[in-house]
């Protein structure tokens, strides 16, 4: 038996399986998991590895494991989904941990935080003072959400009437010395009026460009393949052995 | 076109596994005229009950050639356990055949015909 090729074959369908899905689950954000999705994500990565290098038992029994882990996953999603009350038992929902900045230390121990954690978690939002804070809810996926009070929050600039100019978001319009002719159209610009713009910047052609990005308040931002800078800054403290 | 697509194309790729995955049986059964495994050991069985040494050692020669024939095939779908169980059989038949050790061999290459058996399964 050649061991090495069957791991591969076997890699290559654990992946591939694997990918569709998890593409069929369609996962949040990391940070967005909770700790059972978490787990889930472990259990099921698991199996994915036992049925590529377990050569002591056959694909079959792995795969069939993958998939009843991934259509019953599939299935809370649907159940949470359609059934509030399920959802609310299964993800758990956001709790406040702070009220109008005092603590609630009974919702602290029935969620088993102390509030050193709580401490932690503020710190990590940059909040080192308890005062600035007004609400704090702890939410499903651990993490904590923080309203200061109004007295601390950032100034903005309606604070000072300042009116603003939309900008809108950022279109790519060249991508890796390619032109995205969908992107332009979207733009109402065209070839002709991107050429120009770039002879600005010292570009007779569009494959001389890394990225072109053009938002909504016509703001252009260009990038060359050829940078000019001849140094690039060393940031690393540390002289290292290259 | 395209929602087709990106339907029909996972729904391939995993009937492929599948199919890979269940390959063992399928693929194990004799395809040409030297890699009739069953056959081959019933032959040898036949020779062993008659004492026929030699015709017996010839048709071993030939249990080696079909199933390293049929392992290429089959290793995708089938234990490792398996396998190497079936490749220490025609080991140990070949002690046997050589030594004209008739219980031993019949041992052999029943144990032989029960792991080629569960090939796949």
């Amino acid at each position: 038996m050649n061991e090495g090729l069957v791991v591969v074959v076997r890699a290559i369908i654990s992946f591939f399986t694997l990918l569709i899905f998890a593409k069929i689950l369609g996962k949040e954000q990391i940070s967005q998991l909770t700790f059972f999705d978490y787990i889930l994500g472990i259990t099921i990565g698991s199996i994915a590895s036992e049925a590529t290098v377990d050569l002591s038992s056959r694909a079959w029994p792995h795969f069939v494991g993958l998939l009843s882990w991934a259509v019953l996953a599939y299935l809370m999603q649907y159940i949470s989904l359609k059934w509030r009350y399920a959802a609310k038992i299964i993800e758990g929902e956001p709790v406040i941990v702070i009220m109008n900045g005092k603590i609630m230390d009974n919702v602290l121990r029935q969620m088993k935080f102390r509030a050193s954690d709580i401490l932690e978690l503020l710190r990590n939002q940059g909040i080192f003072d308890m005062n600035e804070v007004d609400y704090a809810i702890l939410e499903p996926n651990g993490s904590l959400s923080v309203l200061k009070k109004p007295e601390y929050l950032p100034l903005i600039r309606k604070d000072m009437n300042i009116k603003a100019k939309p900008t809108g978001i950022s279109t790519e319009l060249i991508y890796d010395g390619k032109l995205i002719e969908q992107n332009l159209r979207q733009m109402n610009k065209d070839k002709k009026w991107l050429i120009n713009q770039l002879k600005k910047f010292g570009i007779r052609d569009v494959s001389e460009a890394f990225l072109v990005t053009l938002n909504d308040a016509g703001s252009l931002y260009v990038d060359k393949y050829n940078d000019e800078i001849k140094k690039v800054k060393d940031i690393g403290d540390y002289k290292g052995p290259y | 076109m395209r929602r087709i697509l990106i339907i029909a194309i996972p729904v391939i790729t995993l009937v492929l596994f599948v199919l890979i995955m269940h390959s063992g049986n399928f693929l194990k059964r004799p395809m040409g005229k030297d890699d009739d495994i069953p056959g081959t050991i019933d032959g040898i069985i036949e020779a062993v009950r008659n004492d026929s040494w030699d015709e017996a050692d010839s048709r071993l020669k030939g249990l080696e050639n079909a199933w390293k024939k049929v392992l290429f095939r089959v290793q995708f779908g089938s234990e490792r356990d398996e396998i190497n169980q079936l490749t220490k059989n025609i080991a140990r038949l070949k002690g046997a055949v050589t030594a004209k050790d008739k219980s031993g061999a019949l041992m052999e290459l029943n144990e032989a015909y029960m792991h080629w058996d569960e090939l796949g399964n």
